[in-house]
């Protein structure tokens, strides 16, 4: 192993990114922020990607880990302890050097800071501290600050880090507890869950001193629909004595319990309201924002043999309990070999990560819970269908649904209509009556939406509600087989040859022969 | 047919509108195009507007009073278009304001408004490329230097983003197209130039070739990719071929 000290610049990066990239948060968005006078860099809600990588994810942030030194040995991880690696860190001004420079040729939109565990928890999260203090500090970086919080360190290290970056995510790495028991025996549910605790509670302490509501802002969207996941009903309150996601029956209690936001850490420190005022003020007086940008996490879909509704159980039960603004899910890929682990030449299962993100998104944007997606007889998404398309195959009795009349949260459940084009369909109807081509314009797309939509009464064709013959327009099983009856391989290209019945090969003569012009 | 026609900027366009309106000839009778005219008609009066500020004012403070200062943004941006008949289609979309009020932005159902719309996404959209897509490279003077190819004139919409987000560097966006550049001094405001072809070789001559953070960057971009979900066709849907000309991390 080479010396920490003997790798140049550009090898440390090259090893640190490589530890990094199989994390796969990479986004800016939740903050906004302007820029200012003196300081550099801002910060958009939307998010800014700026580059697209071979494997078409994006890069927004500088996704680096400060050291790829690990105390622990999780069986999924190229980090792992017991993996021969060169192993190397950045020290905290090299990391600020590198996000100034590339921030200002527009390669970045900031810095995602994640590391190995260095000695122990607490110490890693102080070298973190470090380097987010100098960026913010000495070198006045105003862009995005995504910093990870190690479970196990000391929570005063996790606030004073929470002061200084814009979001913050703690990775539950596998959705069951016995999952994590069996792939990463030093982790364990509940210290991930403690600090994912410790910051839902800052947050909220923030956004109440700045008079807004304890809870992450949502989609617009949502507030036009009723009983969406965030709904204040089915949001629980940090100051409930027996959250009721605890009397769930016993089956999702199973896979849940790990989920439920450790109740002793509550008792053991002060509720919300009186810990307001011990919130650091800035030198105007306004409160320090702490992770305005809201926390995430990430678990692994594949290594273990959680099924599709129990990962979304999980997803949904994390929005709710912990207030997450994302959760993300990353398809496992084989990096190590064990016997615990699936195979090494397993592919990595994409379109299952696919369907996963297109459900939470239904969630978050839809109006949609993961008891209507998928239920404990079919725990698995169709790997033909997107989860809405599918939805609305199984409830053929909602539809067709009448543009001109319906309401926002119906237009949302019509395959082919997204958030904008409901928001638009609304706008427009409210001074003419919509007709197929006008829907086009807006940009619904028809080649799903028309078996499911009427526009004053009449469909787009004459297609029948049935859910056989929808599903298989909707899949193009239909037109492929159509095409294919119709076009038969009959026909031949004309030629002047007559090469029909050629038996023999042509020679290596016959080939002299042509070149030279003979034959 | 009458034919208004004036050159391609804002100014020119505004007090098009103001004539063309001022004309009386009823709106299906006129048309409204930006110069170079490609292919004059025939049986048509080609009649050419020269651009005047108190005229352009006129139209401005009208439609941002009687339509909303929603639909002036609308116009703007629309305005920044390569599409030929863009004038023609900011035209209509006044007519309709006019009659409409502030309601006009959100009636997506009449072709006119939906014309304008389309501009408008198509135009921010290639402008919200840029701001992603956008590589500076040093000067031997330390300024920051970039070139982009937009199809449309986004100039004045990426440049405050970049104003905002650097407020105390000095950096520089040449549109090659057009060979028009948005200069920003340190801690001063941003300013529109046209620059000469010995400028724009002079600036290309001092571009720092050592700078260590471009081949950092290409390292980190190499690395960044995960080899067993390699998806170049995903790839090329988010970041199109024709943006990679200008960036960094695809010169060789």
């Amino acid at each position: 192993m080479k010396q920490l000290s003997s790798f140049t610049l550009e090898e440390k990066l090259q090893i640190l990114s490589d530890a990094a990239k199989y994390d796969v948060a990479c986004t800016s968005s939740g903050v906004d922020r302007r820029g200012k006078s003196g300081s550099l860099g801002n910060s958009c809600a939307a998010g800014i990607c700026h580059s697209f990588a071979a494997d078409g994810r994006c890069i927004s942030l500088l996704k680096v880990l400060l050291s790829n030194e690990c105390a622990y040995d999780c069986k999924y991880c190229l980090n792992r302890r017991s993996n021969d690696k060169p192993r190397t860190a950045f020290t905290p001004e090299e990391l600020c050097s590198l996000t100034i420079e590339f921030y200002k040729r527009n390669y970045i939109e900031g810095l995602f800071l994640s590391s190995g565990v260095i000695k122990n928890p607490t110490y890693t999260m102080e070298l973190m501290y470090q380097t987010l203090f100098l960026l913010r500090n000495k070198y006045k970086f105003r862009g995005y600050i995504h910093a990870k919080a190690v479970p196990g360190a000391s929570p005063d290290i996790i606030e004073l880090t929470g002061y200084l970056a814009d979001r913050m995510s703690v990775n539950i790495e596998l959705p069951t507890r016995e999952g994590l028991h069996s792939l990463a025996p030093g982790k364990s549910h509940s210290a991930i869950l403690k600090p994912m605790t410790q910051i839902q509670h800052k947050i909220a302490d923030y956004r109440l001193s700045i008079g807004k509501s304890a809870f992450m802002e949502r989609h617009f969207g949502n507030q036009y629909l009723a009983g969406n996941i965030f709904s204040q009903h089915n949001l629980h309150d940090l100051n409930e004595k027996n959250p009721p996601y605890l009397s769930s029956p016993e089956t999702e209690k199973e896979f849940l319990h790990g989920i439920s936001p450790a109740k002793a850490y509550f008792a053991e420190t002060t509720p919300v309201s009186s810990s307001t005022p011990s919130a650091p003020l800035r030198s105007n007086g306004a409160p320090r924002p702490f992770v305005p940008a809201g926390q995430s996490t990430q678990m692994i879909i594949g290594a273990t043999a959680e099924n599709d509704f129990e990962l979304l159980k999980v997803t949904q039960a994390m929005y709710q309990n912990f207030d997450l603004k994302r959760v993300f899910f990353s398809a496992y890929i084989p990096l190590n070999e064990d016997s615990a682990l699936p195979a090494p030449d397993t592919p990595p299962p994409l379109l299952r990560e696919h369907r996963l993100y297109q459900a939470d998104w239904l969630l978050r944007y839809y109006g949609f819970h993961a008891e209507e997606l998928l239920s404990p007889d079919r725990p698995n998404f169709n790997l033909l269908l997107d989860p809405k398309c599918d939805w609305a195959l199984r409830h053929l009795e909602l539809f067709p649904i009448e543009i001109n009349r319906a309401c926002y949260q119906d237009l949302l459940k019509v395959p082919g209509i997204g958030n904008k084009s409901a928001y638009r369909i609304i706008q427009a109807r409210k001074s003419q009556k919509l007709d197929f081509p006008d829907l086009k314009r807006i940009g619904v797309v028809l080649k799903r939406a028309q078996y499911f939509i009427t526009c004053s009464g009449k469909m787009l064709y004459r297609t029948p509600i049935e859910e056989d013959f929808i599903t298989r327009q909707l899949t193009g099983e239909d037109r492929k087989t159509a095409w294919e009856l119709e076009h038969p391989q009959t026909y031949r290209q004309l030629s002047l040859f007559d090469d029909h019945f050629l038996t023999a090969s042509p020679t290596i003569e016959d080939t002299r022969k042509s070149l030279s012009g003979q034959l | 047919m009458v034919v208004f026609t004036c050159k391609d900027d804002f100014e020119s366009m505004m007090t098009c509108i103001y004539d063309a309106w001022s004309a009386r000839l009823g709106h299906s009778n006129i048309r409204l195009q930006t110069e170079p005219i490609e292919m004059p008609e025939l049986f048509c009066q080609y009649c050419y507007v020269e651009a005047d500020s108190e005229k352009t004012q006129k139209v401005i403070r009208s439609i941002q009073k009687k339509i909303s200062m929603e639909a002036y943004k609308f116009i703007y941006t629309a305005a920044m278009s390569c599409d030929t008949d863009k004038l023609d289609k900011i035209y209509r979309f006044v007519v309709t304001g006019f009659s409409a009020g502030s309601r006009v932005t959100s009636m997506h159902g009449i072709p006119a408004v939906s014309s304008v719309f389309e501009l408008n996404r198509r135009i921010t959209n290639e402008a919200h490329h840029f701001k992603e897509f956008i590589r500076f490279s040093r000067l031997e003077t330390q300024v920051l230097y970039s070139v982009i190819e937009p199809q449309n004139n986004v100039l004045t919409l990426i440049a405050p983003y970049f104003s905002d987000r650097m407020p105390s560097e000095n950096w520089m966006v040449l549109d090659r197209n057009r060979n028009l550049a948005a200069v920003h001094p340190a801690d001063q405001n941003y300013f529109l130039t046209s620059l000469s072809q010995k400028e724009l070789s002079f600036i290309e001559g001092t571009k720092d070739c050592q700078d260590p953070y471009v081949s950092l960057w290409k390292t980190f971009f190499f690395f960044f990719s995960v080899e067993a979900r390699t998806n170049y066709r995903c790839q090329r849907n988010f970041l199109p071929l024709k943006f990679r000309k200008n960036m960094t991390e695809f010169q060789p």
